[in-house]
């Protein structure tokens, strides 16, 4: 091949004003020669290098995508590289999971006085990315072996013994008033009773799997006044991120907590939580099988032990059935923005129309705001029409913020959400 | 924007010697939005910039983009011009083709290639610029200084001096600190009475100087320029006012046992007292919890013997208000409480050196009182047990300091210096004395502190050894110092008359709930943080607050002076002026569309964003939501990217910005 014809990559950098961006200034005042395939985005801080911006590079093109700030400790800002680097760890994981290629993203720190670093950093990674060549296989569609169906199961339906005590309690809270209506389980789903003779209505079963609390936030329900509602252990984790998000407070509504024996779901294998914690008054008596000691998420070991691009080859597929009708975004309960990013339009962050540069935009977005946050309830993959399994996606964030940074969602009420803070000891070997 | 102009600079031959510049202007002036391209030898010249500003004039742009060098170069420089000629500063944009392509490349295809690139990219941020105004906060043109030690005097006399009231609240009965306690300072060996006092002196008689001491801050609102500060005026029982501090109460008081804060022990005071002669202000405060008459009506002595009828029994804490632009923390240290028994889970203590089980193992301020002038010994240096005059004075350095095991991990940077000190002093007043030191390494950087160090060791001839002492007992009337000194690479053990601990320096108490107040951050050990190591050491993360002293880091006098009048020279610059300017580059919320989850609050650096509420003009409430303090948000953009309903934005970087110049690399 020829100079002429040799493939030349694109390559977007984002740098933070202070460090990295004078430090490429110092490289040409030191004339460094590098290869001139680089674009320099110049933003204040890293902290201002929100995820969809990587996206957004790879979505026009771009065959690796620099990313580059002050070292720890030397941030204009004091933290905005902290805040980024956490921000990374976890975002990495997701690419990760997706299949995207992390050849092609490289973070580094380099200081206003590296301007060596900063020509070998690009010099290297040019080079790199040239061998790598055209990222074709970015969304794109493939074979990749079977991954287990997720399992599902439908028994009959078997009433729990609290069911009537439920009922008689409800019917009591609404008969004097200390609630203006009730959350909970209908014989068809969920149902919302707001007359105590209409209690008898309420159900408690081995197929009361939805979580409640994504009814709190809707408009027409916080009008009919105070709510009790319904939670078993697994949902109460959601009130819990709730509360420190702003979003819920105790005196607001009245938790009344089911004591579970378990409503065959996957994840009650391996649920551990038997007994709530917090709610206001608790019924019935924990019971159900043992939990299973380690869980098991079998399905994304599966997808985990496919090479990347067959990873991508899955999600392409599974992604491009979504029809972004966004029921995935109405029933979880951490879902509450009451304008989603998907629909801000200026700009436009996320294409609207189902495309899948779109829809690959929306999920990592969906994903991505759910990181430390998803309580694992499962509502989302259970109310998608087009049987996309949103919750592989979201365990791998849940297992990234439990591994880096030893968080877990809705298990205690003290500890700092994992976005928006960090420590200065955040770990991770991928910063150059 | 619509009607850019774009101006590419050759810098001589920096440029255009690898860019082919008309051909970079002729390919610019087909892009969108674009009016004018042309290219010019040095934009930055005055006819350069003439040429901007002419054109911004005729060919009335709506927006600049000047194609040179970097923007750390000349981007002040053309928003300037850009001013002059009556645009908006904010819509002008560089585009770096100098430090950031034709100094780097050599292939001119390459590099012209790029240069357009990048100044499409620069245009395309162009279109999306918005006009921003400066922002202007209005500013209280005062100062708080808390804490009235030496750092906290010379801020309050350095910001004083300059014009500007300040309010100084000190909590303990006069300002001075632990200045006022030392006998002589290293490395001079000058009396400190004698340099301090003087500066106390003026604190208490300066006419824009407002003193509240034995007062405390209570609650702090506010921001920047704008600071409402409460203060808690500690029931006294005197009034300060009338009092004219002639003695007479706390000479007439009978109960004169108890110790002494000032001398930390070593000595006594009435119920009613002054803690020291040349305290400021020179009047008494009484002992709520040692005074007869307060404790159960009794005694009241000091009532009827005061002709000024100061004495009011019925005092009470009192609350008042201040307002304020500026405030200095200043608050200074304590030293580590030695003994087993600690004040926090984190830190360990000593059982092994007997202090607090022996009168004759002190620490390094007792030690101080000990051999001052105006202690309680009267400068004779006798020993608490027994007054006798010590023969042998063992001093361990490094106690607590530098031990992870004690959790002060630390150094507290001024214990070699004070110990041989402690030398000095001690073989000055006891001529046939033997002073040892045990220490672990000797830390005397500094103007003159080296030689210091050595003149204690060889004209004072104290002994030094490098090692740790093990364990300190009492046998017959002496203490037994164990140690090794591992440079000999032997076992140590001394019969001392007296053995002084160099504890390690640590915040003052209540710093934590201090820094809450004032929403400023404290490292793990409790010093208060700034905001930057090397360049803003004394400013903190929240605007118009500073700090001074050795509540940042274990500090001698000339280091906590210096950062004090560093510290007073920020707040001059802050309160010259009726107003604050600040860049208009800095976040802004949509309140309409924030969902009130606060992660912005919980990241943001500086604590610029507070929780509101959105209402109606006419005052309803609609919803709650987040709001950027424009006084104090320094535009780092953090908040934007952790918002998940992309409320937040950066002005001057917003999203529709960003977004254009990544779209315009498709
Ligand atoms: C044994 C010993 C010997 C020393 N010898 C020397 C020497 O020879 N030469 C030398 O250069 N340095 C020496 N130093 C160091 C010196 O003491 C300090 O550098 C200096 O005192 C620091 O001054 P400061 O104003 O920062 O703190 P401080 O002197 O501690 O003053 C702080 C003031 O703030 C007040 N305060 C605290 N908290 C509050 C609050 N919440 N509200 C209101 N007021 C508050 C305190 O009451 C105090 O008055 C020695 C230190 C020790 C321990
Ligand atoms: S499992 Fe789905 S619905 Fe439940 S919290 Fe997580 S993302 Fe939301
Ligand atoms: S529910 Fe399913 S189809 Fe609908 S937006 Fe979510 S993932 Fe797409
Ligand atoms: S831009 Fe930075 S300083 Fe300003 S509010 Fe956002 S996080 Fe705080
Ligand atoms: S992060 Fe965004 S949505 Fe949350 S409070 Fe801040 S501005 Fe509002
Ligand atoms: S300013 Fe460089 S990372 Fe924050």
């Amino acid at each position: 091949m020829s100079k002429a014809q040799e493939f030349e990559p694109k390559i977007v950098a984002y740098v933070c004003n202070w460090c990295t961006y004078l430090g490429a200034d110092l490289a040409g005042t030191a004339r460094l020669e590098y290869p001139p395939n680089v674009r320099i985005i110049r933003l204040p801080c890293t902290g201002r290098i929100d995820f969809n911006l990587i996206i957004k590079a790879l979505e026009v093109g771009a065959d690796g995508v620099l990313v580059s700030g002050c070292h720890p400790g030397d941030c204009h800002y004091t933290a905005g590289n902290y805040h980024a680097r956490r921000r990374w760890i976890l975002f990495r994981e997701l690419l990760d999971t997706l299949g995207i290629d992390l050849r092609r993203i490289q973070f580094t720190w380099i200081s206003a006085a590296e301007g060596r670093k900063w020509q070998q950093v690009v010099t290297e990674f040019t080079d790199q990315t040239r061998k790598l060549g055209p990222y074709k296989e970015l969304y794109a569609t493939g074979p990749f072996p079977d991954v287990p169906a997720p399992e599902t199961a439908s028994p009959g339906v078997k009433s729990f013994a609290a069911e009537s005590e439920l009922r008689e309690v409800c019917g009591k809270l609404l008969a004097e008033g200390t609630v203006k209506v009730v959350i909970g389980y209908g014989a068809r789903g969920p149902v919302v009773v707001t007359r105590a003779e209409d209690a008898e209505r309420l159900v408690w079963n081995n197929r009361c799997f939805s979580n409640l609390t994504a009814y709190l936030k809707r408009k027409e329900i916080k009008s009919l006044g105070k709510a009790a509602v319904i939670v078993k252990p697994c949902d109460e984790k959601s009130l819990v991120e709730l509360e420190k998000e702003a979003q819920f407070e105790r005196k607001d509504a009245h938790v009344i907590g089911m004591a579970c024996e378990g409503v065959d779901q996957p994840k009650c294998a391996h649920c551990t939580a038997r007994t709530p914690r917090f709610a206001d008054v608790t019924l019935g008596v924990e019971a159900g099988p043992e939990p299973q000691t380690s869980p098991s998420p079998n399905r994304f070991a599966a997808l985990m032990a496919m090479p990347p691009a067959e990873r991508m080859a899955f999600w392409t597929e599974e992604f491009n059935r979504c029809v972004k009708c966004y029921a995935c975004r109405q029933v979880c309960p951490m879902c509450y923005c009451e304008r989603c990013i998907v629909d801000k339009n200026r700009p436009i962050a996320i294409d609207p129309a189902p495309s899948t540069k779109g829809n690959f935009a929306w999920h990592i977005a969906r994903a991505f705001h759910l990181a430390g946050r998803c309580v694992g309830c499962g509502e989302c993959s259970r109310a998608c029409p087009a049987g996309i399994d949103l919750a592989l996606l979201n365990i791998s964030l849940h297992i990234a913020a439990q591994k880096n940074f030893g968080y877990e969602a809705g298990i205690d009420p003290k500890a700092e959400p994992v976005i928006g803070s960090y420590t200065l000891h955040d770990t991770e070997a991928f910063i150059r | 924007m619509s009607r850019i102009g774009v101006f590419t600079c050759w810098c001589g031959e920096n440029i255009a010697r690898t860019v082919d510049v008309d051909e970079v202007a002729k390919r610019v002036a087909e892009l969108p939005g674009v009016r004018c391209s042309l290219n010019y030898k040095y934009m930055c010249s005055d006819p350069g910039q003439a040429i901007v500003r002419e054109k911004i004039a005729t060919e009335k742009l709506d927006g600049v983009v000047v194609a040179s060098c970097s923007p750390h170069m000349h981007l002040k420089t053309f928003r300037k011009a850009a001013q002059a000629a009556g645009l908006n500063p904010y819509l002008v944009e560089m585009a770096n083709i100098r430090e950031q392509c034709s100094w780097v490349h050599h292939d001119r295809v390459q590099a012209t290639a790029k240069a357009f690139e990048i100044i499409r990219l620069s245009v395309e941020k162009a279109r999306n610029d918005a006009a921003l105004q400066p922002i202007r906060v209005p500013v209280t043109r005062r100062a708080l200084v808390i804490g009235g030690g030496v750092a906290g005097i010379q801020a309050a006399l350095d910001i004083a001096d300059a014009g500007h009231e300040v309010v100084m609240v000190e909590r303990e009965p006069s300002i001075g600190g632990k200045m006022a306690g030392l006998s002589e300072t290293f490395p001079t060996l000058d009396c400190s009475q004698c340099i301090l006092t003087p500066r106390m002196v003026e604190v208490g008689q300066h006419p824009r100087i407002k003193l509240y001491s034995y007062s405390e801050v209570e609650k702090v609102e506010g921001f920047v320029g704008n600071f409402r500060i409460t203060i808690r005026q500690k029931a006294r029982y005197v009034d300060v006012s009338k009092c004219t501090g002639c003695g007479e109460c706390w000479i007439i008081c009978p109960l004169k046992r108890n110790p002494s804060e000032f001398d930390y022990g070593m000595g006594m005071r009435p119920a009613i007292y002054i803690p020291f002669p040349q305290a400021v202000p020179a009047r008494p405060v009484i002992d709520k919890s040692q005074c007869a008459k307060l404790i159960r009506n009794g005694c009241g002595l000091c009532e009827k013997k005061c002709k000024a009828e100061a004495i009011n029994f019925k005092d009470e804490d009192r609350l008042v208000e201040e307002a304020v632009g500026a405030v200095v923390v200043a608050t200074g240290y304590k030293l580590y409480s030695i003994a087993k028994s600690q004040p926090k889970a984190t830190l360990a203590g000593y059982g092994e050196y007997g202090y607090g089980k022996y009168k004759d193992v002190i620490d390094s301020l007792q030690f101080e009182r000990l051999v001052s002038a105006s202690g309680p010994t009267g400068g004779v240096l006798k020993r608490p047990s027994d007054g006798a005059i010590p023969k042998s004075v063992v001093f361990i350095s490094c106690v607590g300091s530098r031990d992870n095991a004690k959790g002060l991990p630390y150094c507290s940077k001024i214990c070699c210096m004070y110990t041989a000190k402690h030398t000095m002093l001690y073989k000055h007043k006891v001529h046939d004395g033997q002073a040892h030191v045990f220490y672990m390494d000797i830390r005397a950087g500094g103007k003159g502190y080296d030689e210091f160090v050595r003149r204690a060791i060889e004209q004072d001839g104290a002994q030094y050894y490098r090692g740790r002492v093990s364990k300190i007992t009492q046998e017959g009337g002496k203490l037994v110092v164990r140690g090794a000194d591992t440079l000999a690479g032997m076992p140590v053990t001394i019969e001392a008359d007296l053995v002084v601990l160099a504890a390690a320096m640590r915040p003052a108490d209540g710093i934590e709930e201090l820094a809450q107040k004032l929403n400023i951050g404290c490292d793990e050990f409790g010093f208060l943080l700034e905001s930057h190591p090397k360049l803003r050491p004394v400013e903190t993360n929240t605007a118009g607050i500073f700090i001074a002293g050795a509540c940042h880091s274990p500090k001698d006098i000339p280091e906590a002076v210096a950062q004090a009048s560093a510290a007073a020279s920020k707040v001059q610059v802050m309160l010259a002026a009726d107003e604050l300017t600040r860049e208009p580059e800095i976040a802004a919320i949509n309140e309409q569309t924030c969902a009130a989850c606060f992660t912005c609050i919980r990241t943001c650096p500086y604590h610029a964003i507070d929780r509101a509420e959105l209402r109606t003009p006419r005052g309803a409430f609609i919803k709650n939501t987040a709001r950027v303090n424009p006084g104090l948000c320094m535009g780092c953009g953090t908040c934007v990217s952790v918002c998940p309903s992309k409320s937040a934005d950066l002005q001057g970087f917003t999203d529709q910005q960003v977004y254009a110049m990544v779209e315009s690399l498709a």
